[in-house]
Protein backbone atom coordinates (compact mmCIF):
# COMPACT_ATOMS: atom_id res chain seq x y z
CA UNK A 1 0.00 0.00 0.00
CA UNK A 2 0.96 3.82 -0.59
CA UNK A 3 2.24 5.54 2.28
CA UNK A 4 -0.64 8.12 1.50
CA UNK A 5 -3.26 5.59 1.19
CA UNK A 6 -2.20 4.16 4.70
CA UNK A 7 -2.70 7.57 6.24
CA UNK A 8 -5.81 8.25 4.66
CA UNK A 9 -6.74 4.90 5.83
CA UNK A 10 -5.80 5.02 9.24
CA UNK A 11 -7.48 8.12 10.15
CA UNK A 12 -10.55 7.05 8.53
CA UNK A 13 -10.58 3.67 10.57
CA UNK A 14 -9.64 6.06 13.68
CA UNK A 15 -12.46 8.55 13.01
CA UNK A 16 -15.37 5.82 12.46
CA UNK A 17 -14.29 4.06 15.39
CA UNK A 18 -14.78 7.25 17.39
CA UNK A 19 -17.69 7.21 16.54
CA UNK A 20 -18.68 3.64 16.84
CA UNK A 21 -17.82 4.27 20.28
CA UNK A 22 -20.04 6.90 20.95
CA UNK A 23 -22.71 4.58 19.78
CA UNK A 24 -22.03 1.75 21.36
CA UNK A 25 -22.86 0.57 25.50
CA UNK A 26 -25.80 -0.44 27.32
CA UNK A 27 -28.03 1.75 25.39
CA UNK A 28 -27.70 1.87 21.43
CA UNK A 29 -27.57 4.94 20.03
CA UNK A 30 -27.71 5.26 16.10
CA UNK A 31 -24.29 7.31 14.58
CA UNK A 32 -26.72 8.87 12.57
CA UNK A 33 -28.57 10.16 15.01
CA UNK A 34 -25.70 11.84 16.95
CA UNK A 35 -25.72 15.17 15.07
CA UNK A 36 -29.60 15.63 15.39
CA UNK A 37 -29.18 14.71 19.39
CA UNK A 38 -25.62 16.59 19.98
CA UNK A 39 -27.22 19.98 18.19
CA UNK A 40 -30.92 19.34 19.80
CA UNK A 41 -29.15 20.73 23.65
CA UNK A 42 -29.79 19.13 27.02
CA UNK A 43 -32.54 17.37 27.93
CA UNK A 44 -33.48 14.46 26.36
CA UNK A 45 -31.51 11.26 28.22
CA UNK A 46 -29.50 10.25 24.86
CA UNK A 47 -27.99 13.55 24.73
CA UNK A 48 -27.14 13.03 28.50
CA UNK A 49 -25.68 9.77 28.02
CA UNK A 50 -23.64 10.94 25.14
CA UNK A 51 -21.99 14.20 27.21
CA UNK A 52 -22.17 13.65 30.53
CA UNK A 53 -21.10 10.09 30.40
CA UNK A 54 -19.58 8.51 27.41
CA UNK A 55 -17.45 11.82 26.07
CA UNK A 56 -15.76 12.54 29.07
CA UNK A 57 -14.76 8.82 29.24
CA UNK A 58 -13.62 8.76 25.60
CA UNK A 59 -11.73 11.62 25.89
CA UNK A 60 -9.62 10.37 28.79
CA UNK A 61 -9.32 7.42 26.78
CA UNK A 62 -7.86 9.00 24.13
CA UNK A 63 -5.52 11.31 26.17
CA UNK A 64 -4.22 8.37 28.34
CA UNK A 65 -3.68 5.65 25.37
CA UNK A 66 -2.11 8.37 23.28
CA UNK A 67 0.75 9.61 26.26
CA UNK A 68 1.26 5.80 27.20
CA UNK A 69 1.75 4.73 23.67
CA UNK A 70 4.07 7.47 22.88
CA UNK A 71 5.72 7.19 26.27
CA UNK A 72 6.80 3.62 25.01
CA UNK A 73 7.99 4.76 21.58
CA UNK A 74 10.90 6.95 23.68
CA UNK A 75 11.10 4.44 26.18
CA UNK A 76 12.00 1.67 23.35
CA UNK A 77 14.39 4.28 21.55
CA UNK A 78 16.62 5.40 24.61
CA UNK A 79 16.60 2.26 26.01
CA UNK A 80 16.73 0.69 22.71
CA UNK A 81 14.78 -2.53 23.93
CA UNK A 82 12.05 -2.97 21.86
CA UNK A 83 10.39 -4.95 25.03
CA UNK A 84 10.98 -1.23 27.11
CA UNK A 85 7.36 0.45 28.00
CA UNK A 86 5.99 2.98 29.68
CA UNK A 87 6.09 1.02 33.15
CA UNK A 88 9.89 -0.07 32.50
CA UNK A 89 11.29 2.34 35.33
CA UNK A 90 8.85 1.08 38.00
CA UNK A 91 6.50 4.82 37.74
CA UNK A 92 3.56 1.39 38.15
CA UNK A 93 4.26 0.46 40.78
CA UNK A 94 5.02 3.63 42.83
CA UNK A 95 1.52 4.77 41.35
CA UNK A 96 0.04 1.67 42.91
CA UNK A 97 1.52 2.27 46.34
CA UNK A 98 0.66 6.17 46.63
CA UNK A 99 -2.91 5.38 45.29
CA UNK A 100 -3.27 2.54 47.64
CA UNK A 101 -1.79 4.32 51.00
CA UNK A 102 -4.67 7.10 49.50
CA UNK A 103 -7.20 4.37 49.42
CA UNK A 104 -6.76 2.71 52.34
CA UNK A 105 -6.98 5.90 54.49
CA UNK A 106 -10.42 6.29 52.28
CA UNK A 107 -9.04 9.88 50.72
CA UNK A 108 -10.43 11.65 47.94
CA UNK A 109 -10.13 11.20 44.85
CA UNK A 110 -7.63 14.09 43.93
CA UNK A 111 -5.71 13.08 46.73
CA UNK A 112 -4.98 9.08 45.44
CA UNK A 113 -4.10 10.69 41.73
CA UNK A 114 -1.66 12.81 43.59
CA UNK A 115 -0.30 10.62 46.20
CA UNK A 116 -0.14 8.11 42.71
CA UNK A 117 1.75 10.68 40.85
CA UNK A 118 4.22 11.49 43.71
CA UNK A 119 4.85 7.55 44.52
CA UNK A 120 5.71 7.18 40.45
CA UNK A 121 7.67 10.31 40.49
CA UNK A 122 9.61 8.68 43.59
CA UNK A 123 10.07 5.59 41.37
CA UNK A 124 11.62 7.28 38.17
CA UNK A 125 14.34 9.27 40.31
CA UNK A 126 15.37 6.20 42.04
CA UNK A 127 15.82 4.38 38.93
CA UNK A 128 17.20 7.49 37.24
CA UNK A 129 19.49 7.57 40.13
CA UNK A 130 20.56 4.23 39.94
CA UNK A 131 21.51 4.09 36.13
CA UNK A 132 23.05 7.26 36.66
CA UNK A 133 25.28 5.94 38.90
CA UNK A 134 26.13 2.97 36.35
CA UNK A 135 27.17 5.47 33.74
CA UNK A 136 23.47 6.02 32.33
CA UNK A 137 23.60 2.17 31.19
CA UNK A 138 20.08 1.20 29.69
CA UNK A 139 20.51 -2.53 30.91
CA UNK A 140 20.82 -0.76 34.87
CA UNK A 141 18.12 0.90 34.14
CA UNK A 142 15.51 -1.69 33.22
CA UNK A 143 16.83 -4.03 36.12
CA UNK A 144 16.92 -1.51 38.91
CA UNK A 145 13.27 -0.98 37.34
CA UNK A 146 12.03 -4.37 37.54
CA UNK A 147 13.74 -4.95 41.18
CA UNK A 148 11.68 -1.39 42.25
CA UNK A 149 8.78 -2.87 40.58
CA UNK A 150 8.83 -6.41 42.61
CA UNK A 151 9.98 -4.21 45.93
CA UNK A 152 6.94 -1.70 45.19
CA UNK A 153 4.04 -4.89 44.44
CA UNK A 154 5.10 -6.43 47.76
CA UNK A 155 4.54 -3.11 49.43
CA UNK A 156 0.86 -2.72 47.55
CA UNK A 157 0.48 -6.34 49.18
CA UNK A 158 1.24 -5.48 52.78
CA UNK A 159 -0.80 -2.52 52.99
CA UNK A 160 -3.69 -4.42 51.70
CA UNK A 161 -2.95 -7.06 54.42
CA UNK A 162 -3.98 -4.00 56.66
CA UNK A 163 -7.11 -2.70 55.07
CA UNK A 164 -10.48 -3.35 55.56
CA UNK A 165 -12.28 -5.37 52.27
CA UNK A 166 -14.35 -2.79 50.89
CA UNK A 167 -11.15 -0.23 50.79
CA UNK A 168 -8.60 -3.28 49.42
CA UNK A 169 -11.25 -3.77 46.23
CA UNK A 170 -11.51 0.07 45.87
CA UNK A 171 -7.96 -0.18 45.50
CA UNK A 172 -7.93 -3.09 43.51
CA UNK A 173 -10.46 -1.63 40.98
CA UNK A 174 -7.63 1.26 40.49
CA UNK A 175 -4.84 -1.02 39.78
CA UNK A 176 -6.73 -2.59 36.83
CA UNK A 177 -6.97 0.78 35.37
CA UNK A 178 -10.52 2.05 35.36
CA UNK A 179 -11.51 4.85 32.83
CA UNK A 180 -15.27 4.96 34.51
CA UNK A 181 -14.24 7.93 37.03
CA UNK A 182 -13.32 10.63 33.98
CA UNK A 183 -14.87 14.03 34.59
CA UNK A 184 -14.64 16.75 32.20
CA UNK A 185 -12.15 19.32 33.81
CA UNK A 186 -9.51 16.79 35.09
CA UNK A 187 -9.47 15.55 31.49
CA UNK A 188 -9.30 18.37 29.81
CA UNK A 189 -5.84 19.53 32.04
CA UNK A 190 -4.53 16.17 31.82
CA UNK A 191 -5.03 16.75 27.67
CA UNK A 192 -3.26 19.72 27.76
CA UNK A 193 -0.15 18.64 29.61
CA UNK A 194 0.09 15.68 27.16
CA UNK A 195 0.03 17.17 24.31
CA UNK A 196 2.54 19.65 25.51
CA UNK A 197 4.81 16.25 26.34
CA UNK A 198 4.18 14.70 22.99
CA UNK A 199 4.44 17.53 21.07
CA UNK A 200 7.47 18.11 23.07
CA UNK A 201 8.69 14.17 21.82
CA UNK A 202 7.88 15.09 18.31
CA UNK A 203 10.78 17.91 18.25
CA UNK A 204 13.08 15.28 19.41
CA UNK A 205 12.02 12.87 16.37
CA UNK A 206 15.26 12.77 14.53
CA UNK A 207 17.13 12.71 18.09
CA UNK A 208 15.05 9.83 18.23
CA UNK A 209 15.88 7.89 14.75
CA UNK A 210 19.45 8.84 15.63
CA UNK A 211 19.75 7.45 19.49
CA UNK A 212 17.70 4.05 17.90
CA UNK A 213 20.99 2.90 16.10
CA UNK A 214 23.21 2.80 19.50
CA UNK A 215 24.81 5.34 22.09
CA UNK A 216 28.37 5.29 20.21
CA UNK A 217 26.53 5.91 16.91
CA UNK A 218 24.38 8.63 18.35
CA UNK A 219 27.31 10.28 20.05
CA UNK A 220 28.72 10.81 17.01
CA UNK A 221 26.46 12.38 14.97
CA UNK A 222 25.75 15.21 17.88
CA UNK A 223 23.06 13.52 20.44
CA UNK A 224 23.99 14.62 24.20
CA UNK A 225 23.46 12.77 27.17
CA UNK A 226 21.46 16.02 27.68
CA UNK A 227 19.18 14.99 24.67
CA UNK A 228 18.79 11.86 26.39
CA UNK A 229 18.24 12.65 29.60
CA UNK A 230 15.16 14.87 28.46
CA UNK A 231 13.94 12.34 26.42
CA UNK A 232 13.78 10.19 29.69
CA UNK A 233 12.14 12.51 31.20
CA UNK A 234 9.70 13.14 29.21
CA UNK A 235 8.62 9.75 28.64
CA UNK A 236 8.38 9.43 32.71
CA UNK A 237 6.12 12.53 32.56
CA UNK A 238 3.65 10.99 30.42
CA UNK A 239 3.24 7.67 32.05
CA UNK A 240 3.55 8.81 35.54
CA UNK A 241 0.68 11.32 34.41
CA UNK A 242 -1.45 8.62 32.75
CA UNK A 243 -0.96 6.16 35.78
CA UNK A 244 -1.80 8.70 38.47
CA UNK A 245 -5.22 9.47 36.97
CA UNK A 246 -5.94 6.08 34.94
CA UNK A 247 -4.41 3.21 37.25
CA UNK A 248 -2.62 0.87 35.78
CA UNK A 249 -3.76 0.29 32.19
CA UNK A 250 -0.94 -2.78 30.66
CA UNK A 251 0.30 -3.03 27.23
CA UNK A 252 -0.88 -0.01 25.28
CA UNK A 253 2.92 1.17 25.18
CA UNK A 254 4.06 -2.11 24.10
CA UNK A 255 2.07 -3.40 21.65
CA UNK A 256 0.59 -0.23 19.89
CA UNK A 257 4.59 1.03 18.56
CA UNK A 258 5.08 -2.35 17.56
CA UNK A 259 1.98 -2.13 15.60
CA UNK A 260 2.86 1.38 14.20
CA UNK A 261 6.43 0.65 13.54
CA UNK A 262 5.19 -2.59 11.26
CA UNK A 263 2.91 -0.44 9.47
CA UNK A 264 4.58 2.69 9.31
CA UNK A 265 8.66 2.29 9.58
CA UNK A 266 10.40 3.00 12.14
CA UNK A 267 11.14 6.90 11.30
CA UNK A 268 9.99 8.83 14.24
CA UNK A 269 8.85 11.45 12.44
CA UNK A 270 5.71 9.09 11.04
CA UNK A 271 5.93 6.95 14.45
CA UNK A 272 5.07 9.43 16.96
CA UNK A 273 1.73 10.71 15.07
CA UNK A 274 1.04 6.96 14.08
CA UNK A 275 1.55 5.70 17.97
CA UNK A 276 -0.60 9.08 19.56
CA UNK A 277 -3.26 8.03 17.02
CA UNK A 278 -3.12 3.94 17.67
CA UNK A 279 -2.87 4.64 21.29
CA UNK A 280 -5.59 6.53 21.85
CA UNK A 281 -8.08 4.59 19.48
CA UNK A 282 -6.93 1.45 20.95
CA UNK A 283 -7.58 2.09 24.47
CA UNK A 284 -11.08 3.86 23.60
CA UNK A 285 -12.25 1.05 21.68
CA UNK A 286 -10.44 -0.93 24.60
CA UNK A 287 -12.63 0.69 27.36
CA UNK A 288 -15.89 0.28 25.02
CA UNK A 289 -15.74 -3.11 24.81
CA UNK A 290 -15.26 -3.21 28.59
CA UNK A 291 -18.32 -1.12 29.05
CA UNK A 292 -20.11 -3.65 26.32
CA UNK A 293 -19.13 -6.93 26.98
CA UNK A 294 -21.31 -8.06 30.12
CA UNK A 295 -23.41 -5.12 31.01
CA UNK A 296 -24.19 -3.91 33.58
CA UNK A 297 -20.88 -4.55 34.67
CA UNK A 298 -18.00 -2.15 33.65
CA UNK A 299 -14.68 -4.02 32.82
CA UNK A 300 -11.82 -1.69 33.72
CA UNK A 301 -10.04 -1.20 30.40
CA UNK A 302 -6.65 -2.54 31.79
CA UNK A 303 -8.24 -5.49 32.01
CA UNK A 304 -9.43 -5.54 28.20
CA UNK A 305 -5.80 -4.04 27.02
CA UNK A 306 -4.21 -7.04 29.29
CA UNK A 307 -6.21 -9.59 27.53
CA UNK A 308 -6.45 -8.32 23.97
CA UNK A 309 -2.80 -6.70 24.00
CA UNK A 310 -1.48 -10.38 24.91
CA UNK A 311 -2.98 -12.34 22.64
CA UNK A 312 -2.33 -9.87 19.80
CA UNK A 313 0.87 -9.90 20.52
CA UNK A 314 1.28 -13.66 21.21
CA UNK A 315 0.10 -13.78 17.46
CA UNK A 316 2.27 -11.44 16.24
CA UNK A 317 5.27 -13.06 17.59
CA UNK A 318 4.61 -16.26 16.70
CA UNK A 319 4.12 -15.37 13.60
CA UNK A 320 6.74 -12.82 12.84
CA UNK A 321 9.50 -14.15 15.46
CA UNK A 322 11.43 -10.80 16.14
CA UNK A 323 11.36 -9.53 12.40
CA UNK A 324 8.82 -7.34 13.11
CA UNK A 325 10.56 -4.57 14.66
CA UNK B 1 47.88 22.24 10.99
CA UNK B 2 47.39 19.94 13.57
CA UNK B 3 43.83 18.10 14.01
CA UNK B 4 44.59 16.26 16.79
CA UNK B 5 47.14 16.83 19.41
CA UNK B 6 47.05 14.66 22.54
CA UNK B 7 49.63 14.24 25.18
CA UNK B 8 50.24 11.65 28.36
CA UNK B 9 46.41 10.55 27.48
CA UNK B 10 45.44 8.02 30.29
CA UNK B 11 41.80 6.63 30.06
CA UNK B 12 39.78 3.82 30.80
CA UNK B 13 36.43 2.00 31.88
CA UNK B 14 35.77 1.13 36.35
CA UNK B 15 38.73 1.28 37.72
CA UNK B 16 40.86 -0.33 34.94
CA UNK B 17 42.84 1.46 32.93
CA UNK B 18 43.07 0.72 29.29
CA UNK B 19 45.87 3.35 28.41
CA UNK B 20 48.90 4.70 29.40
CA UNK B 21 50.55 7.95 28.53
CA UNK B 22 49.21 8.26 24.76
CA UNK B 23 51.31 11.26 23.03
CA UNK B 24 49.68 11.50 19.74
CA UNK B 25 49.49 14.33 16.78
CA UNK B 26 47.80 13.84 14.03
CA UNK B 27 48.05 16.28 10.90
CA UNK B 28 45.42 17.34 8.67
CA UNK B 29 44.99 15.06 5.32
CA UNK B 30 46.92 12.11 6.87
CA UNK B 31 44.91 8.75 6.13
CA UNK B 32 46.36 7.16 9.75
CA UNK B 33 45.30 3.16 11.10
CA UNK B 34 45.53 2.40 14.16
CA UNK B 35 47.05 -1.35 14.30
CA UNK B 36 47.60 -4.03 17.55
CA UNK B 37 46.53 -7.16 19.25
CA UNK B 38 42.73 -7.77 20.35
CA UNK B 39 42.64 -5.89 23.67
CA UNK B 40 45.55 -3.46 23.26
CA UNK B 41 43.25 -0.32 23.56
CA UNK B 42 42.64 1.04 20.11
CA UNK B 43 38.63 1.25 20.36
CA UNK B 44 39.65 3.13 23.66
CA UNK B 45 41.98 5.64 21.64
CA UNK B 46 38.87 6.19 19.09
CA UNK B 47 36.45 6.51 21.49
CA UNK B 48 38.87 9.14 23.49
CA UNK B 49 39.55 11.06 19.89
CA UNK B 50 35.55 11.19 19.47
CA UNK B 51 34.54 12.71 23.11
CA UNK B 52 32.82 9.66 23.42
CA UNK B 53 34.78 9.01 26.68
CA UNK B 54 36.61 11.21 28.61
CA UNK B 55 40.47 10.70 29.49
CA UNK B 56 41.13 10.19 33.34
CA UNK B 57 44.73 12.02 32.35
CA UNK B 58 46.01 14.56 29.88
CA UNK B 59 44.40 16.33 27.05
CA UNK B 60 43.00 16.08 23.69
CA UNK B 61 43.11 19.00 21.83
CA UNK B 62 41.18 19.12 18.18
CA UNK B 63 42.22 21.99 15.61
CA UNK B 64 43.56 23.85 18.90
CA UNK B 65 40.97 24.06 20.96
CA UNK B 66 40.04 20.93 23.80
CA UNK B 67 37.34 18.46 22.99
CA UNK B 68 35.75 19.33 25.68
CA UNK B 69 35.22 22.82 24.60
CA UNK B 70 33.15 22.05 21.92
CA UNK B 71 29.45 21.14 22.11
CA UNK B 72 27.95 17.94 20.52
CA UNK B 73 26.47 19.32 17.42
CA UNK B 74 29.12 21.60 16.99
CA UNK B 75 32.30 18.72 17.19
CA UNK B 76 29.85 16.48 14.95
CA UNK B 77 29.85 18.89 12.11
CA UNK B 78 33.97 18.52 12.26
CA UNK B 79 34.30 15.13 13.11
CA UNK B 80 32.16 11.49 12.37
CA UNK B 81 32.67 8.24 13.52
CA UNK B 82 31.52 5.16 12.08
CA UNK B 83 31.26 3.07 15.17
CA UNK B 84 31.87 -1.23 14.90
CA UNK B 85 28.66 -1.71 16.84
CA UNK B 86 25.57 -0.37 15.39
CA UNK B 87 21.80 -1.37 15.73
CA UNK B 88 21.39 -3.68 12.47
CA UNK B 89 17.59 -4.29 13.66
CA UNK B 90 15.94 -1.27 12.22
CA UNK B 91 14.34 -1.20 8.38
CA UNK B 92 14.80 2.38 7.58
CA UNK B 93 16.03 2.44 3.62
CA UNK B 94 19.29 2.67 2.82
CA UNK B 95 18.51 6.08 1.77
CA UNK B 96 16.58 7.12 5.11
CA UNK B 97 19.78 5.91 7.03
CA UNK B 98 22.37 7.73 4.86
CA UNK B 99 19.83 11.22 5.55
CA UNK B 100 20.96 10.57 9.25
CA UNK B 101 24.23 12.47 8.63
CA UNK B 102 22.10 15.62 8.10
CA UNK B 103 21.84 15.34 11.74
CA UNK B 104 24.49 17.58 13.07
CA UNK B 105 23.48 20.32 10.61
CA UNK B 106 19.92 20.40 10.95
CA UNK B 107 17.96 22.53 12.97
CA UNK B 108 15.12 20.54 15.02
CA UNK B 109 12.38 22.00 13.38
CA UNK B 110 13.42 21.40 10.17
CA UNK B 111 10.89 18.86 8.60
CA UNK B 112 11.48 16.19 6.08
CA UNK B 113 12.88 16.58 2.54
CA UNK B 114 15.20 19.09 3.04
CA UNK B 115 17.91 20.85 0.35
CA UNK B 116 21.25 19.13 1.49
CA UNK B 117 19.06 15.94 -0.30
CA UNK B 118 21.77 16.14 -2.92
CA UNK B 119 24.54 15.38 -0.40
CA UNK B 120 22.91 12.43 0.43
CA UNK B 121 22.68 10.95 -3.24
CA UNK B 122 26.35 12.08 -4.06
CA UNK B 123 27.45 9.95 -0.78
CA UNK B 124 25.74 6.83 -1.59
CA UNK B 125 27.35 7.24 -5.74
CA UNK B 126 30.65 7.52 -3.78
CA UNK B 127 30.18 4.51 -1.50
CA UNK B 128 28.78 3.34 -5.14
CA UNK B 129 25.61 2.20 -2.92
CA UNK B 130 23.06 4.35 -4.91
CA UNK B 131 21.13 1.15 -6.53
CA UNK B 132 20.65 0.19 -2.90
CA UNK B 133 18.99 3.67 -2.05
CA UNK B 134 15.64 2.06 -1.33
CA UNK B 135 16.16 -0.72 0.21
CA UNK B 136 16.28 -1.52 3.57
CA UNK B 137 18.93 -1.87 6.01
CA UNK B 138 18.01 -5.29 6.99
CA UNK B 139 17.64 -6.72 3.55
CA UNK B 140 21.17 -6.07 2.30
CA UNK B 141 23.88 -8.01 2.94
CA UNK B 142 27.14 -7.08 5.79
CA UNK B 143 28.86 -5.60 3.43
CA UNK B 144 26.62 -3.57 1.98
CA UNK B 145 25.53 -2.34 5.31
CA UNK B 146 29.14 -1.51 6.01
CA UNK B 147 28.86 0.98 3.02
CA UNK B 148 25.91 2.61 3.72
CA UNK B 149 27.36 3.23 7.46
CA UNK B 150 30.64 4.70 5.46
CA UNK B 151 27.91 6.52 3.20
CA UNK B 152 25.98 7.52 6.08
CA UNK B 153 29.07 8.90 7.50
CA UNK B 154 30.15 10.94 4.07
CA UNK B 155 27.19 12.80 4.48
CA UNK B 156 27.91 14.44 7.24
CA UNK B 157 30.69 16.17 5.67
CA UNK B 158 32.85 16.61 7.96
CA UNK B 159 36.61 17.27 7.80
CA UNK B 160 38.06 13.91 9.61
CA UNK B 161 36.22 10.46 10.19
CA UNK B 162 36.97 7.98 12.32
CA UNK B 163 36.30 4.25 11.95
CA UNK B 164 36.61 1.78 14.26
CA UNK B 165 37.44 -1.93 12.41
CA UNK B 166 34.88 -0.70 9.13
CA UNK B 167 36.34 -4.00 7.19
CA UNK B 168 35.97 -6.73 9.63
CA UNK B 169 34.07 -9.65 9.20
CA UNK B 170 34.01 -8.72 5.44
CA UNK B 171 35.50 -10.73 2.06
CA UNK B 172 37.67 -9.03 0.13
CA UNK B 173 36.23 -7.39 -2.45
CA UNK B 174 34.23 -5.76 0.12
CA UNK B 175 37.14 -4.84 2.35
CA UNK B 176 38.76 -3.08 -0.44
CA UNK B 177 35.82 -1.49 -1.85
CA UNK B 178 35.64 0.06 1.21
CA UNK B 179 39.18 0.85 2.04
CA UNK B 180 39.16 2.61 -1.73
CA UNK B 181 36.20 5.25 -1.01
CA UNK B 182 38.22 5.95 2.60
CA UNK B 183 40.63 6.72 0.18
CA UNK B 184 39.21 8.51 -2.70
CA UNK B 185 37.66 10.53 0.75
CA UNK B 186 41.23 10.95 1.52
CA UNK B 187 42.78 11.93 -1.45
CA UNK B 188 39.99 15.08 -1.61
CA UNK B 189 41.03 16.13 1.67
CA UNK B 190 39.73 14.59 4.60
CA UNK B 191 41.69 12.81 7.36
CA UNK B 192 40.94 9.45 8.36
CA UNK B 193 41.55 7.58 11.21
CA UNK B 194 40.70 4.11 11.27
CA UNK B 195 41.52 1.00 13.43
CA UNK B 196 42.31 -2.03 11.11
CA UNK B 197 42.84 -5.79 11.87
CA UNK B 198 44.16 -6.13 8.80
CA UNK B 199 48.27 -5.26 9.05
CA UNK B 200 48.32 -5.43 5.26
CA UNK B 201 44.95 -3.17 4.46
CA UNK B 202 46.90 -0.85 6.75
CA UNK B 203 50.20 -0.76 4.59
CA UNK B 204 48.48 -0.75 1.78
CA UNK B 205 46.24 2.37 1.94
CA UNK B 206 47.67 4.20 5.01
CA UNK B 207 50.12 7.11 4.93
CA UNK B 208 50.61 6.56 8.54
CA UNK B 209 50.51 3.62 11.40
CA UNK B 210 49.82 3.82 15.18
CA UNK B 211 50.60 0.50 16.60
CA UNK B 212 49.39 -0.03 20.00
CA UNK B 213 49.98 -2.54 22.62
CA UNK B 214 49.06 -3.62 26.17
CA UNK B 215 47.94 0.55 26.19
CA UNK B 216 50.71 1.89 25.06
CA UNK B 217 52.49 3.16 21.20
CA UNK B 218 54.58 0.69 20.17
CA UNK B 219 55.40 1.91 17.31
CA UNK B 220 54.48 4.20 14.75
CA UNK B 221 55.09 6.22 11.36
CA UNK B 222 55.14 5.42 7.68
CA UNK B 223 54.04 1.99 6.95
CA UNK B 224 57.50 0.69 5.97
CA UNK B 225 58.82 1.74 8.81
CA UNK B 226 56.68 0.50 11.53
CA UNK B 227 55.73 -2.91 9.64
CA UNK B 228 59.30 -4.47 10.27
CA UNK B 229 59.27 -8.18 11.01
CA UNK B 230 60.65 -7.18 14.24
CA UNK B 231 58.03 -4.80 15.16
CA UNK B 232 55.11 -7.36 13.92
CA UNK B 233 56.29 -10.28 15.55
CA UNK B 234 56.99 -8.21 19.20
CA UNK B 235 53.30 -6.45 18.61
CA UNK B 236 51.36 -9.90 17.98
CA UNK B 237 53.90 -12.10 19.69
CA UNK B 238 53.61 -14.33 16.69
CA UNK B 239 56.25 -15.28 13.96
CA UNK B 240 55.79 -14.21 10.54
CA UNK B 241 57.35 -13.18 7.74
CA UNK B 242 57.34 -9.19 5.91
CA UNK B 243 57.87 -9.26 2.45
CA UNK B 244 56.69 -6.21 -0.49
CA UNK B 245 53.94 -6.08 -2.43
CA UNK B 246 55.42 -6.40 -5.53
CA UNK B 247 52.45 -4.04 -7.48
CA UNK B 248 52.73 -1.33 -5.08
CA UNK B 249 56.26 -1.88 -3.05
CA UNK B 250 54.40 -1.77 -0.15
CA UNK B 251 55.24 -4.31 2.95
CA UNK B 252 53.63 -6.94 2.84
CA UNK B 253 52.68 -9.48 6.04
CA UNK B 254 52.13 -12.89 5.95
CA UNK B 255 52.34 -14.99 9.88
CA UNK B 256 54.00 -18.21 9.72
CA UNK B 257 51.63 -21.31 10.91
CA UNK B 258 52.48 -23.13 13.58
CA UNK B 259 54.42 -19.79 15.17
CA UNK B 260 53.02 -18.45 18.45
CA UNK B 261 55.97 -17.02 20.19
CA UNK B 262 56.64 -17.42 23.93
CA UNK B 263 55.38 -21.45 23.05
Amino acid sequence: MKPVIKVVVFITAACGLFVLCMSAGSIFISPLRIPEILSGGPGPVEYRILVDLRLPRILMALVVGASLSVSGVLFQAVLKNPLADPYTTGVSGGAAVGATVAIAFSMSYFLVALLAFGGSLFAVFFVYAVSRYRGLSGTALVLAGIALSVLLSSAVLLVFAFTRAEYVHKALLWLMGDLSIAKYGMVMRMAVVSMLLVGLSFLYRQHLNVISFGDEFAHGLGVSRGDIINLFWIASLLAAISVSLAGIIGFVGLLVPHVMRYIFGPDHNRLIPASAIGGAVFLMAADTLGRMLVPPYDIPAGIVTGFAGGLFFLVLVIRKGGAYQ
Amino acid sequence: MNVFTADSLCAGYRNKEVLHDIDLAVDEGEFVAIIGPNGAGKSTLLRLLSGYIAPSKGNIHFMGRPVAAYTRREFSRELSVVPQFVNADLSFTVREFGELGLFPHRKILDIGVSPEGETVDAALDAADISHLRDRRMTEISGGERQLAYIARALVQSSRVMLLDEPVSHLDISHAIRIMDVLHAQNRQGTTVITVLHDVNLAAEYCSRIIALKNGRVFGEGEPRDVLTYENVEGLFDTVCIVTENPVSKRPLVYPVPGFIRGN
